[in-house]
This record gives C-alpha cells, structure tokens and sequence, in this order.
C-alpha cells in the first residue's frame, strides 16, 4: 500500500500530486510509515524539487513537515529549501521557510540565521509572517541564535499588515517575558503607537495583565488605562478580551468592573452565538465575587435561558442563580429542570462552585438544593426526594 | 490570581468530521491528546454533543470547541478554556470560507475528498504549530490556489489542441 513511494517515473505532476496527497491523508488518518519508508519518501521527494508545478512543491513542503519526526537524514532536503526560500517565486518563499525551520536545528540555524534575519523584515507579508511563526517555534530549541534576531522583529513589528504585527509581538514578547523591564518597555512603546492588529491589542492585553498581576499594580496605572480604553476598540475580539482581563482581575472595585460589565451585557444580546457565550461565561464568574455588580445584566440574562445553545442557556441560569432574588429561583429550577440531564459535567461543577463560594445567601442554597433534587428526580423518575443539605 | 500566560499558542486542533461523525481531516498541534486512539475517542465525544444542534459553541472536556456544519460536513476548532472565542471563532470562519471559495462554494464531503491537497494547504496557510498565521481568507485562497485555477485552464488548453 505504502510502497507507491516510487517516484522514480519521469516526473508526472498530478500522478505524484496524488501519491503524496494519499501520503498526506493517510498520516491524518492516523496510519503509521516506517522510519524506512519515510526515508524512502524522503529520497523520492528530493527528485519532485525538479518540477516547477507549485502545487506539487507545495505538497512536498507539506510532507517535509509531517514526516520530519518519523524519516531520517531529513537534511539532504535543505539546500532544496533553502533555495526556495531565497529565490524568486513569493508563493514558495513562506512555506519553504515554514518546512526548513521544521528540520532544522540549532548548528544549521546559524547557518541560515542570514537568510532568516532577511526574511524576517521582507516587504512579503507571507514570507515574514512565516519567518516570524517559525522563529518563535525554535525559540525552544534556539533561544541564543533566535535572540539575536530581536531587532529584525522589533522592525517587523511597524509593518502595516496586521498578522504580521501579531506574530512580531508575539516573537518579542517570548523572547524577552523573562526581562519585566524589557516587556515594560515593549508594552508602553506599543500602546502608544497604535498597532492596527485586532489579534496584538489582544496579545498586549494579556501581557499587560500578567505585568499588573505580577507587579501586583494598582488600578490606577497606565496598564489598567489601557486595557481600559481598549473597550472601545472597534473590534469585538479586543472588547471582549479587554472586559475579560478587567474581570479576571483580583480586587478589582464594582466601580471599575461597571464598564466591562455594560460591554458584556452588550454582547449578551448579539446575533452571534459565540459572542453570547463569551459574554455570559465572563458574567457567570463575575457573579462568583461581585454578584451586585450584575444584577443591571439580570433581564438580559433572562432573555438566554431559552437560547438554543444549551451551554449559553445554563450559563445564564448559573449567574441569575448568583444575583437574582429568592422568587425568581423557582421559576429558573423549572427550566433548567428540562434539561438537566444535557448539561456537561463541566457545568455541573462550576454550579456546585458556585454554591460553595456563594455563602451564606439563603436563596442560593435552596436553590441549589433544590437544583440538586430535581437532578436527582430526573436520574431516577419516580423519586422525588426531600431536599436533603 | 491566576493569569494566563501570554501566548501565540491559540489553537489545539482543527479537526474536519462527516456525518457519521468519522475523520475527514484532524490536525493536532499539542499533546492534549497524544495518541490517535485518544483523538478519535475526543472526536466521536464532540460529534455526539455538537452534530444535532447548530450552536456554534460548546465546551467540552474542558476545553472550548467552535464548531459550523454544512450539509454532511462538520468543521471544529478547538482551543483551550482560557482562549479568547471569538479569536477561535476568526480561525474557523477563515477555514471555511477559504474552502467555500476553494470549492466554488461546494463545501460538502466529496468535493473535499477529490480537493484534499487544497483543504491540506489551506489549513497550513491558516494555523502554523497552533498559532494563527493568516485570518483572512481572501489571502488564504491566493496563497494556496494559483494552480488550482492554472489546471482549469491548462485542462482548457489541452483539450482544445486535441
């Protein structure tokens, strides 16, 4: 079956298109080549770098990649590679580079650190991107030799195009977490210079939540402004990450949860289901600590008990459980009742979290008993048992 | 307090399951699940939660799952709990909307097994090792479908010297 790596035939394009798609999908499927085989495959592949169809070189990039772990002698493909990636054609260039850097290794990448330093700041979105992505991959491997390259990236990080910025951010910040000064630094240049990327602002928002956590900032500090005022960006992706750090922040007052929570409560009625997850999962571990804080949200959140997404239904039951009055839980137990039996284990257990960190609120604990007993009701139907503690 | 740590690292899998809930196409970019048998079991638990309702999101041994379906074609991205959703949400929507425009809006499970070479490219042009490397289909579909287009025409031009 797998010994169709002869690829010996004068080159066929579409023939040997197909056997290394078949390859391809054979290892997705969870097949196992032997070390010889893929070794064989490797050889073979060598001759395909003579066609000039780019979906076949494609597709051998591809290969390179998923069987560097199993093939041996992976190296003789490099120069291949390395010509690709410093060559003409803009549609090899990012791949090319993408597979080299999956078989390379520490002494061979100083060998190429030229040609990566370059890719790094190429005009070609694909081609820096590429390089980018993969210098973070060898940051493991390569810590000293991909460090050098911080001044490449640092020049990567004005380009226009927002994958790019994000993936230059991200080299940066990997490189140097482990300086608080260095990130320090990185952040305030950042924030003031307006990056366009959606995927950075959520990056920036993450690295400038650790550095307050770390730093145990106060609320007062130009992090928190920042991750403030990113509310306000136009891209939901950033809002929402924005109200999601400021309510994972600890001592966080109910004066500065209020914008995060009216963003959420926003989101709570957006056509999108994902959104409305989001925004009530996050509402859901406000709840936990300020529960007063989200009882403005309590109709909204009363409008998704009947979403038709079951996770967002429960979510909403969980928080209401948390901040709506003792009347209101009756009517909540008769909805989730219906459909108790769907829930995930997960949400059992965060319900049961949220009871034990609730308190002493009557309300919560007959309801969550009473959540409990008609648990138990539909588990075995005929009993309905007393409400046990 | 316990704040993740920042990461490029957003996604676990992209997975492509049919209608009985079998693997069309599943990459793994960590070891949440590091032998095959653990993936498909993972996979048939996430088919039998997600195929009957259309509710683009789930969470599932606890980790998040953004999933659409079109005709016999179940798509997933998943990432962890502390991931940002709607980010998860950006990768599928390139995903599928690259293999829209790849399948001349076809998207349904024999025309993805006769174009497996261009599913299998378009999503190394989308996620890299689990970082997200290109949102934007439009972008995606040019990287990958250059010959695609050329081998219409060739087969035009073959067929008419014939």
């Amino acid at each position: 079956q797998e010994a169709r790596i002869f690829n010996e035939t004068p080159i066929n394009p579409r023939r040997c298109l197909h056997i290394l798609t078949k390859i391809i999908y054979l290892l997705n499927q969870g097949e196992h080549f032997g070390t010889t085989e893929a070794t064989e495959a490797f050889f073979a592949m060598t001759r395909l770098f003579q066609s000039n169809d780019q979906t076949l070189r494609r597709m051998c990039y591809l290969t390179i990649k998923e069987m560097a772990n199993i093939s041996e002698d992976v190296i003789i493909v490099t120069s291949s590679l390395t010509k690709d990636m410093t060559g003409k054609e803009d549609v090899y260039r990012g791949p090319a580079i993408r597979a080299l850097c999956r078989i390379t290794d520490t002494t061979m990448l100083q060998a190429i650190e030229r040609y990566m330093k370059q890719a790094i700041v190429d005009k070609v979105p694909s081609v820096s991107s590429s390089a980018l992505v993969s210098s973070l991959h060898m940051v493991k491997g390569s810590y000293d030799v991909v460090k050098r390259w911080v001044n490449e990236a640092q020049e990567a990080a004005s380009s226009d195009n927002i994958m790019v910025q994000y993936h230059a951010l991200g080299l940066l910040y990997h490189l140097r977490k482990n300086d608080r000064l260095a990130v320090t630094k990185m952040l305030n240049k950042f924030t003031k210079s307006g990056l366009k990327s959606p995927f950075a602002y959520c990056m920036l928002i993450r690295i400038a939540s650790k550095l307050l956590d770390e730093t145990e900032g106060g609320h007062d500090s130009p992090l928190f402004d920042f991750i403030e005022s990113c509310l306000r960006n136009k891209n939901e992706m950033v809002v929402y990450e924005a109200a999601s750090a400021i309510v994972h922040m600890p001592n966080c007052t109910a004066r500065e949860l209020a914008p995060a929570v009216s963003v959420l409560q926003l989101f709570c009625s957006s056509p999108k289901a994902a959104l409305r997850y989001a925004a009530v999962r996050t509402l859901n571990k406000v709840a936990m600590k300020h529960p007063s804080a989200v009882t403005a949200c309590n109709l909204d959140l009363e409008n998704l008990i009947t979403d038709s997404n079951r996770s967002i239904a429960t979510l909403a039951i969980t928080t209401l459980l948390k901040t709506g009055s003792e009347s209101s839980v009756d009517r909540l137990m008769k909805q989730i009742s219906s459909f108790v039996s769907e829930i995930s284990d997960e949400f059992k257990a965060s319900a049961h979290k949220c009871h034990t960190i609730a308190g002493s609120h009557r309300c919560q604990k007959r309801g969550w008993v009473r959540l409990q007993a008609s648990h138990r009701g539909l588990h075995h139907q005929h009993h309905r048992g007393e409400p046990g503690e | 307090a316990c704040t993740v740590e920042p990461s490029l690292y957003t996604v676990k899998a992209v997975l492509i399951l049919d209608n009985d809930g079998d693997r069309l196409y599943a990459k793994y970019y960590d070891d949440t699940y590091p032998t095959v048998k653990e993936q498909k079991a993972f996979e048939k638990n996430i088919f039998n939660k997600t195929h009957r309702t259309d509710s683009e999101i789930a969470l599932l041994e606890g980790l998040t799952v953004v999933y659409k379906s079109n005709i016999d074609l179940f798509f997933y991205v998943i990432g962890s709990s502390h991931e940002n959703e709607l980010m998860l949400m950006a990768v599928l929507n390139c995903l599928f909307d690259s293999l829209s425009q790849m399948l001349r809006k076809n998207v349904e499970r024999r025309a993805l097994l006769e174009n497996m070479e261009g599913l299998f490219l378009a999503v190394d042009e989308i996620v890299d090792g689990g970082v997200i490397l290109e949102s934007d289909p439009q972008q995606v579909v040019h990287r990958v479908a250059l010959r695609v287009l050329q081998s219409a025409k060739e087969q035009i031009k073959w067929s008419l010297l014939r």
